[in-house]
């Protein structure tokens, strides 16, 4: 019924960019994928989305991997592209029957569209050629503050455990008769199981705790992991922020 | 689909959304501090967001559909004002392990699901002390359900005003939204109000706008 988030199931290949420094990586990418973002012009949207295909092909990623990643970007992006074609002010370039779409509509789904994936394929060459806690760890390095950073760790160490939870309470309920309907006792009775969860959840943290603090915890994890910057890392980072940049430059040049 | 995808918003609205959440994070945190260190809080509080990160994976069938859980109002009345970095947290890890909602837009999204937890902490809140309690279950499990209704119909409004601002030509795609999220409120606030209910009954302790404000 639920799946595991294993975004960094192929984070063991071999490729530039999994040996890229984890910092320079969050920083050029993030940096890249605020710019692709913001263009406002189809025609260098375009360029941005090849660029990112580009990225994840130098990953090594397979796209079948990331393209069943991209349904729910697709799910809201596509029913607001069809949405914008039909509704959006401007000249009608087909109809059927009583709709129409205008060239506008299309040019600024298509627009947004391209941006959207673009920035959803834009995650895989930044954040799934890492372990994840290894993203954690570079985050803390950027000097994200010390309760976020160790809030993310946590939750992100703990959803593993709940999904088996929920599935287990899930297979209890299911073994029993229920099915998920969308009646008012079946909702209830899903409002009942999410509450066992917490319950569940809530005194596993107070154990989780305890154990923590008697084994030395004061709040301030420390890692064995180093990070080592060097000349390459530099390189990198400074081109794929300088191509974020030009994406941006050319389109003054562009009628 | 509350949560806005990158490439959608202007860079203003953008950068007016992280300012804002940057801003609550801070203050809520802070506002948090000032009754003792909360690095005690934070593993109980990262368990509790990890739970509603998998509560929120749940799908549930409407006609050939289907809908996941918002759960902001439930967020809120169970964490309290901690409820806004909570959603901060689970969002970038929605972003990043599953694309859903994006990562320029974690500023925008946060406020839109955020806000509306905040508020229902104070609805619930001033609810409990102003109503005279007869059935303590049946009350909370009316106002878990008044909250949970009203979360989701605030975070829409708010997603709403933001895809708003790109301009009156989306107005359709505007009332798109509203209309997809009309069944969504009914179903959250029936859900909601069963987990506040059940919560009142097994484990009061947990719901911290029950007035036991964790000391």
């Amino acid at each position: 019924m639920i799946e595991y988030p294993e975004i960094d199931r192929y984070a063991s290949l071999d490729s530039p960019l999994h040996l890229f420094d984890p910092r320079a990586k969050l920083i050029a990418f993030l940096f890249l994928i605020f710019s692709v973002v913001l263009i406002p012009d189809l025609k260098i949207a375009f360029i941005g989305l090849f660029f990112a295909i580009f990225m994840l092909i130098l990953s090594r990623i397979p796209l079948t991997f990331v393209l069943s990643y991209m349904k729910w970007v697709a799910m809201f992006v596509l029913s607001f592209f069809i949405i914008l074609a039909f509704t959006f002010p401007g000249e009608e370039i087909a109809e059927f029957y009583f709709l129409s779409i205008t060239a506008e509509g299309l040019y600024t789904g298509s627009l947004i569209t391209i941006r959207a994936f673009s920035a959803v394929i834009l995650i895989f060459p930044m954040i799934g050629t890492m372990r994840f806690d290894t993203t954690i760890k570079a985050l803390d390095r950027l000097k994200v503050p010390n309760s976020l950073v160790q809030m993310l760790m946590f939750t992100y160490r703990y959803i593993f455990v709940f999904v088996d939870e929920f599935q287990r309470i899930w297979t209890a309920m299911e073994s029993r008769g229920f099915k998920l309907r969308t009646t008012l006792y079946a909702l209830r009775t899903i409002g009942n199981a999410m509450g066992m969860l917490f319950v569940r959840s809530y005194e596993r943290a107070e154990r989780v705790y305890q154990a923590m603090r008697s084994r030395g915890y004061t709040g301030n994890p420390k890692t064995l992991v180093e990070f080592e910057i060097r000349m390459k890392d530099y390189l990198l980072a400074v081109s794929i922020i300088g191509f974020a940049v030009s994406l941006h430059t050319i389109s003054f040049f562009l009628p | 689909m509350v949560h806005i995808s990158d490439g959608v918003l202007s860079l203003p609205v953008l950068a007016a959304g992280w300012a804002i959440t940057i801003a609550l994070i801070a203050i809520t945190l802070w506002w948090s501090k000032r009754k003792g260190s909360i690095v005690e809080e934070i593993p109980k509080l990262s368990v509790m967001t990890a739970a509603f990160f998998v509560a929120s994976l749940i799908h549930i069938a409407i006609g050939p559909t289907s809908v996941h859980l918002i759960l902001s109002g439930l967020v809120g009345v169970i964490l309290g004002i901690l409820a806004y970095p909570a959603i901060f947290i689970g969002l970038i890890l929605q972003a990043f392990l599953f694309g859903h909602g994006g990562v320029t837009v974690l500023g925008v999204n946060t406020i839109d699901m955020g806000i509306p937890a905040l508020v229902a902490y104070g609805i619930f809140k001033a609810g409990n002390k102003l109503i005279p309690s007869e059935s303590l279950t049946s009350k909370a499990g009316l106002l878990g359900a008044l909250t949970g209704g009203i979360a989701v119909a605030l975070a829409v409004s708010l997603t709403a005003g933001m895809l708003y601002t790109l301009g009156k030509e989306y107005t359709w795609a505007i009332k798109a939204l509203i209309i997809y999220h009309i069944p969504i409120i009914v179903i959250e606030a029936i859900i909601v109000g069963s987990v506040v209910a059940f919560l009142v009954k097994v484990k009061p302790e947990l719901i911290g706008s029950l007035g036991g404000e964790k000391e």
